[in-house]
């Protein structure tokens, strides 16, 4: 069910001025990001694996064709240096741990640390308590709040720009929340995501379509001893438009990608 | 442009995108356009696009994290005018 295409493109140098620019801008942000980089590296042994078991053993989780899964991520991070975001559908508020896992395994994610896709969160849901804040601190999350004050919002993507410009990855899901319908919706398009690609120099895009089995429509988790079934396809978006349309026109690229890759998934099933 | 017309134009383009039309009967410079009248917030790069489109001028993606209330968006288009 895999496709993908790769890029050499690999301006560093751009790359570079991108997180020059942020360390002037917005040092505090820099040094918050180090932080929460080292503690959840530090810790990872420790989530990663518990991560790991609760999918496995407790919800008896299985990921399709795992090791082709894998193999094709291993490919596309092979084949070029450029800077990786990952974007996936959203039927559940556990997708990034399951996109985790199945693109690798709790040893890879510990000896790769910095491949592990960093979290955009809704605060509202997993930052309610401290408890919460401290486990998604953790767990490389960067809480946003949908609908909230533009400059935060703002600020959460300035961040996952400087991370992606250097070499780290993030998983952003462009429908902004969960598909309301069951499927991709185009018009819930969200531009952030075009903004970040737009602002990252050879920026590729890894679309991630991630599918229960047993899932009909949006939820909480999958059902528990659900087989999901994954496919991957790197993208470099282009633009030729500026400023805000351009973002909304590279965040329309990346949703249609994912809505033809729903397309296959559902076609391979009739 | 004096900024009563800006702001006349941009609540006239804000309009379409509106869900809590009683909050638009009373709009003013303080209203804030995701939490007072419940414009999408996936949707604010539509408006913003419209923006562009009616007052004919460019507007960054950083621009659009300077404004939440109307009266942010009639300074944002007034600088640019």
């Amino acid at each position: 069910m895999g496709q993908d295409v790769a890029s050499g493109v690999e301006p560093r140098a751009d790359r570079e001025t991108v997180i020059r620019n942020a360390m002037r801008s917005d040092p505090g942000m820099v040094r918050r990001h180090a932080r929460q980089r080292f503690v959840s590296m530090l810790a990872g042994p420790v989530w990663v694996g518990f991560s790991v078991l609760v999918m496995r053993f407790y919800f008896r989780y299985r990921i399709a064709d795992v090791k082709r899964v894998r193999a094709t991520y291993r490919r596309i991070r092979a084949e070029s240096k450029a800077p990786l975001l990952i974007c996936a559908n959203h039927l559940t508020m556990v997708d990034s741990f399951l996109i985790a896992w199945a693109l690798g395994s709790g040893s890879y994610w510990l000896s790769h640390p910095d491949e592990l896709p960093w979290n955009t969160p809704e605060q509202t849901n997993f930052g309610r308590t401290r408890l919460q804040r401290f486990l998604i601190f953790v767990a490389k999350c960067i809480p946003i709040t949908r609908g909230g004050a533009r400059e935060d919002v703002g600020g959460v993507l300035e961040r996952v720009k400087y991370l992606v410009a250097r070499g780290e990855t993030a998983c952003i899901f462009p429908e902004a929340g969960r598909s309301r319908s069951g499927r991709v919706e185009e018009s819930a398009a969200a531009w952030g995501v075009g903004r970040i690609v737009g602002a990252v120099p050879g920026c590729r895009v890894l679309c991630v379509y991630i599918r229960g089995r047993a899932q009909s429509s949006f939820g909480v988790a999958p059902a528990a001893g659900d087989t999901l079934d994954v496919a991957l396809a790197c993208i470099e978006p282009k633009s030729d438009t500026r400023g805000v349309r351009r973002s909304r026109d590279l965040a329309a690229q990346i949703v249609r990608q994912l809505i033809r890759m729903e397309e296959e998934y559902f076609d391979a099933r009739k | 442009m004096d900024r009563a017309e800006v702001m006349d134009r941009v609540v006239k383009i804000l309009t379409p995108w509106v869900k809590d039309e009683a909050a638009l009967a009373k709009v003013s410079m303080e209203t804030n356009i995701l939490e007072d009248l419940k414009v999408n917030s996936a949707r604010l790069v539509d408006v913003v696009i419209a923006f562009e489109d009616d007052f004919d001028i460019e507007i960054a993606d950083e621009d659009v994290d300077k404004v939440n209330t109307v009266g942010d968006a009639v300074n944002l288009i007034s600088g640019k005018l």
